[in-house]
């Protein structure tokens, strides 16, 4: 009896002892003794050519580093924020992931999570990339990822639908927008797509509100101190619900996504439902993956966002993130920084640029941009006064999101301009 | 079921007779009772009709006329799921989860139940309360400090840390089954053992386990069909794809391929298949378990 | 006695009008007197075997189920990023901002509405299918098997398909359309009035099952001579449905309420999936366990997050030991309230 109560008791822990060890290899890349190293990289292109662009890139890589190994995960773009962030936490991060930058890369560097990669950076890349570009992915004169494009952001409209509508020119201050919306709801058209589902997409109007009602000075101490104080926010909130009653947006708007599916407010420009989308530079991309034929939109043209009277923001101020890539603090230094100097060289950033349809960082491979709005979205980055990061990456994962959510909550009716400073005031308590 | 002091003799009529087989009269006349029978159980099964269904379609067809039935059978959307390795990986990820957690619980917790329910000794009233406390503390509730109690044992992205926290939160409701099982095994039988000269242990082993199989597996049952369900501890603990079971696998599928209604779809219930089969071969142990768990 | 589907259960002795949940109510046969096991096991060979039985069960519950809860209490205190160790104490600061929460309001009283609704959408329509299905129909075991099938899918599968089937070009819709009735037709996921309907649809259409078959083998369990003896004296139908059926059916719906009340409390699954985490709350179908993850995990805070958990299982229990002490007192010998016989 006692020989069989042992035998339970040794094949129960033997079970226990099996499943932990079996288990317990990390998920980050590490080097073996012969000096091959493998690494983990998540980005967010899930579909078509920006998902085979990065295949076929790696495998180039690969071919010319033969010892290195990338797995590469594609991560649907609304859940890798939040995937990232408890990777980073629980210590199974990727070693190369895509960095928005700002307020979230601020709370990586502050907890040790991503490399500094100055020493990383060849000279050759530093002249391809232009310093306006290294400097947004730079916490006190650190550079922790590689910029890769630049997506500012401004107004996506299809000029056939807008000739439809019988408007001659692209609209320059919120007076004429207005104007460009009655005109386009009268010839029966949704005037302006957005994907509130995914909640960023509603709160990019506030930031573009704000860019223009704030100086650059407030935005900057907002982000510093989490205090949204200054009427001008309240302005921006108000602007936002003045717009909103003018019933701009695509019917069913709050369960529309952005990037998914042609029901995403992508998805209608694509499709000719709807006329214009405030998005970054990355639009042009998501709308070619969800035309008919899967090619860029023809009739696509690109505005600023337009001027509003009585703001302390400059009028030719542009809202603009920066695509980058970092290396998680665990990673294979050498192998990681080979491969980001890669993915700046110019023949890759010409791939990039054909994929993803967006700017790419490096300013020799702007020289081959050829559709008319990139064109205009790159003039108008070059021409502003300063470029402010998206609001939500700027202020972090917590803020960020109480924000979006606010936002949101003011297109349904649910909440007032105040109502959203409440919310992220007092989401700034909570973490 | 009626008991056995008194029986009525059966007729083939279905209507019921009393002692002096007159009719008794129902009032509900069958036609009725299966009429509705059958819309509850139409609406039961319909979206899983839907679903299933769906996968054999084309996108254009579920956008031109939602509600319809395929024109043609397309047989792709399922093929390429189960050509697909990411489908085998997280559907293996499931199974290895279900069966450990499965295993572990049917151990711990016959081990324990006998203990609770043969032994007499202090500290039994507390144990069992605790064991019993334990339906107040859902998964849903202890998640996040769950989570970074795993994430500190270094079981983050681990199959193990989510194994043993299903293991644990499956204990309540099988040490709730199985004691009352194992309590009513006769004491004679205890006594004629020991008169043979066996331990509680040899007890345990040559007769308890045996006796015991049918609430065992009504336990091992529910504990496989809830680890194979349970979303919100894999969301936590699983973050690389490879290592998804597969509600997860669901979820991240159908939002990277939201553009692909069928495919999605089919997906779906591929996934849904195994607990489905599972279900029907053992309806009986589950159905029969639970209830005579509530009973008593 | 036979268990609802014929078969003898070890679980034998039962009291006529007793069902019993936990534990606590089988008898123990007594031994004859006069014998008594010849040999006695030492009591430290005893404690022994009680501890190497029941200890790898103890330590796993232990470490996985009571002491995230402690731990919880403990983070709750913090302010805390969830890496690290937690260093900015807030006291009870966290708990202050739960209450004052506006969004916590409406997860309170989303959680409550469902809790209500379920109860009383799903009762009293499982108790008259019940009542319906307990004839001796042909079939009827399959209809058994196929009314279950909704409980036995994942919540993820069903709110995946649902939400497809919900969607403003989904198959609802479509069907309203080819039956004439587009009329009806609406925006069944995202209208704050609709939104919580279609909730309480999809989790009575999940659940209904289990009501019914719970309520099927409490049926069976009342002896037949009652309703002939009832039929006998001349009783119509509801009269005996009144008077017998559902006072004796009334330990199992007490039961089955508890259980489906602790479920509305813990909903999460199917609202996280459907709605996602930004949109539930405007949609005004949030839970408690939606507001924990989305505040919590999702946005970093991981000391306010523990801090909601404390919250939610604080009201779990309370409402639980309420319950048990109020409505399942007559039929238990509780396991939380009165100890173990």
């Amino acid at each position: 009896m006692k020989r069989k109560l042992r035998g339970a008791t040794v094949l129960a822990l033997g079970l226990g002892t099996v499943l932990l060890a079996t288990g317990c290899s990390a998920g980050g890349g590490g080097s073996s003794s012969d000096g091959k190293v493998t690494m983990t990289m998540w980005q967010n292109s899930t579909t078509g050519p920006g998902q085979a662009f990065w295949k076929k890139t790696v495998a180039d890589f690969e071919k010319t580093h033969k010892n290195i190994t990338i797995k590469v995960q594609s991560i649907q773009n609304e859940d890798l924020d939040g995937k990232l962030q408890t990777a980073l936490n629980s210590g199974s991060a990727p070693d190369i992931f895509l960095q928005r930058g700002g307020g979230k890369m601020k709370a990586m560097v502050e907890a040790g999570q991503v490399l500094a990669i100055d020493d990383l950076i060849t000279s050759d890349t530093k002249s391809a990339v232009g310093k306006g570009a290294f400097s947004a992915e730079q916490i006190d004169g650190k550079t922790y990822a590689m910029p890769v494009d630049v997506l500012p952001e401004g107004i996506y409209y299809s000029k056939d639908l807008f000739a439809q509508a019988g408007i001659a020119d692209t609209p320059k201050t919120i007076e004429e927008l207005n104007g460009a919306v009655d005109k386009l709801k009268a010839a029966g058209i949704a005037p302006i797509a957005v994907g509130a589902k995914d909640a960023w997409p509603a709160a990019h109007w506030f930031y573009n509100f704000a860019l223009r009602a704030c100086s650059e000075k407030t935005l900057n101490e907002a982000a510093a101190t989490l205090k949204f104080d200054d009427p001008c926010w309240v302005k921006a909130g108000e602007d936002v619900a003045a717009l909103n009653k003018t019933e701009p947006f695509n019917p069913g708007f709050l369960t529309t996504s952005a990037q998914q599916g042609a029901g995403s407010s992508a998805g209608l420009i694509a499709n000719h439902k709807a006329a214009m989308e405030l998005m970054g530079a990355w639009d042009p991309g998501v709308i070619a993956s969800l035309t008919p034929d899967k090619k860029p939109l023809p009739d696509l043209g690109w505005f600023p966002f337009p001027t509003v009277a009585g703001g302390k923001g400059d009028p030719a101020a542009i809202m603009g993130g920066v695509d980058g890539y970092s290396c998680s603090a665990k990673a294979p230094k050498e192998a990681c920084g080979e491969f980001l100097n890669y993915i700046v060289t110019q023949p890759v950033q010409e791939e990039y640029y054909k994929a993803f349809n967006a700017p790419p960082v490096n300013t020799a491979a702007q020289a081959i941009v050829t559709e008319s709005y990139l064109k205009s979205v790159i003039a108008a980055y070059q021409d502003a006064p300063y470029v402010s990061q998206y609001l939500d990456t700027n202020y972090g994962q917590n803020v960020g999101n109480a924000l979006n959510t606010g936002v949101v909550d003011l297109l349904a009716g649910k909440g007032s301009a105040s109502d959203i400073l409440k919310g992220v005031k007092e989401a700034a308590a909570k973490g | 079921m009626s008991t056995t002091t008194y029986r009525l003799p059966k007729s083939t009529d279905r209507r019921r007779r009393d002692a002096n087989g007159q009719r008794v009269p129902i009032n509900w006349g069958h036609p009725i009772t299966y009429f509705i029978a059958l819309l509850f159980v139409s609406v039961s099964i319909a979206p899983v009709l839907y679903i299933v269904l769906g996968g054999f379609r084309t996108n254009s067809e579920i956008t031109v006329d939602p509600a319809g039935f395929p024109l043609q059978w397309q047989f792709g959307n399922y093929a390429d799921v189960l050509k697909s390795p990411t489908f085998w990986q997280q559907f293996g990820n499931s199974a290895i989860a279900g069966l450990a957690t499965t295993i572990g619980v049917v151990v711990l917790g016959l081990m324990v139940s006998f203990v609770l329910a043969r032994y007499s000794f202090r500290g039994r009233g507390a144990i069992y309360s605790l064991f019993a406390a334990g339906l107040m503390f859902p998964i849903t509730v202890a998640i996040t400090p769950l989570y970074i109690l795993v994430k500190d044992l270094g079981l983050v992205n681990n199959l193990a840390g989510v194994i043993l926290p299903q293991i644990a939160f499956a204990l309540p409701t099988t040490v709730i089954i199985l004691v009352p099982f194992l309590k009513a095994i006769p004491d004679e039988i205890e006594e004629a053992a020991s008169i043979d000269g066996a331990s509680r242990l040899g007890f345990f082993f040559r007769m308890v386990v045996p006796l015991a199989v049918p609430g065992v597996v009504t336990v091992g049952i529910l504990a496989f069909i809830g680890s194979w369900n349970s979303y919100i501890l894999p969301l936590f603990i699983l973050s690389d794809q490879a290592n998804y079971t597969l509600p997860l696998g669901v979820q991240a599928f159908s939002s990277q391929y939201s553009v692909d209604t069928a495919r999605v779809l089919a997906f779906t219930s591929l996934s849904m298949i195994p607990a489905l089969i599972f279900f029907t071969i053992f309806e009986r142990r589950i159905v029969g378990g639970l209830t005579g768990a509530v009973k008593g | 006695m036979t268990n609802s589907l014929g078969e003898k259960t070890l679980a034998e002795q039962r009291s006529p009008e007793g069902l019993s949940v936990a534990g606590g109510g089988t008898r123990r046969v007594s031994p004859p007197a006069g014998v008594r096991p010849v040999r006695r096991s030492k009591r430290w060979g005893q404690r022994f075997e009680i501890a190497v039985l029941s200890g790898p069960a103890i330590i796993v519950f232990l470490t996985f189920v009571i002491l995230p809860v402690g731990l919880a209490a403990y983070y709750g205190f913090y302010r805390w990023k969830g890496y690290g160790v937690p260093t900015d104490f807030v006291g009870f600061g966290n708990y202050a901002l739960i209450f004052a929460d506006k969004a916590f309001h409406e997860v309170l009283a989303h959680n409550a509405v469902i809790l209500v609704l379920s109860l009383v959408l799903q009762g009293p329509l499982a108790i008259v299918l019940a009542l319906l299905l307990n004839q001796k129909i042909r079939g009827r075991s399959i209809i058994r098997v196929l009314i279950f099938v909704p409980y036995v899918i994942s919540e993820v599968i069903v709110g995946t398909g649902w939400s497809l089937m919900l969607q403003t070009n989904g198959a609802v819709n479509g069907l309203l359309e080819n039956l004439g009735l587009g009329a009806l037709k609406t925006d069944w996921l995202s209208d704050p009035n609709v939104a919580i309907w279609s909730l309480m649809l999809i989790i009575s259409w999940k659940y209904i099952g289990f009501a019914v078959i719970l309520f099927l083998a409490g049926l069976q369990s009342i002896p037949e001579e009652l309703f002939e003896a009832a039929a006998i004296d001349g009783a119509s139908y509801w009269q005996i449905q009144r008077r017998i059926t559902l006072p004796l059916l009334g330990p199992t719906i007490r039961i089955w309420a508890f259980l489906s009340i602790i479920g509305s409390l813990q909903l999460f699954d199917l609202v996280y999936i459907i709605w996602g985490q930004y949109v539930a709350s405007t949609a005004g179908t949030s839970t408690m366990a939606t507001y924990m993850v989305g505040q919590g995990r999702n946005a970093g805070n991981y000391g306010y997050g523990n801090a909601v958990a404390v919250v939610i299982f604080i009201i779990s229990l309370t409402i639980a030991l309420i319950y048990q002490r109020f409505v399942l007192r007559r039929d238990t010998a509780g396991a939380l309230t009165e100890g173990h016989k």
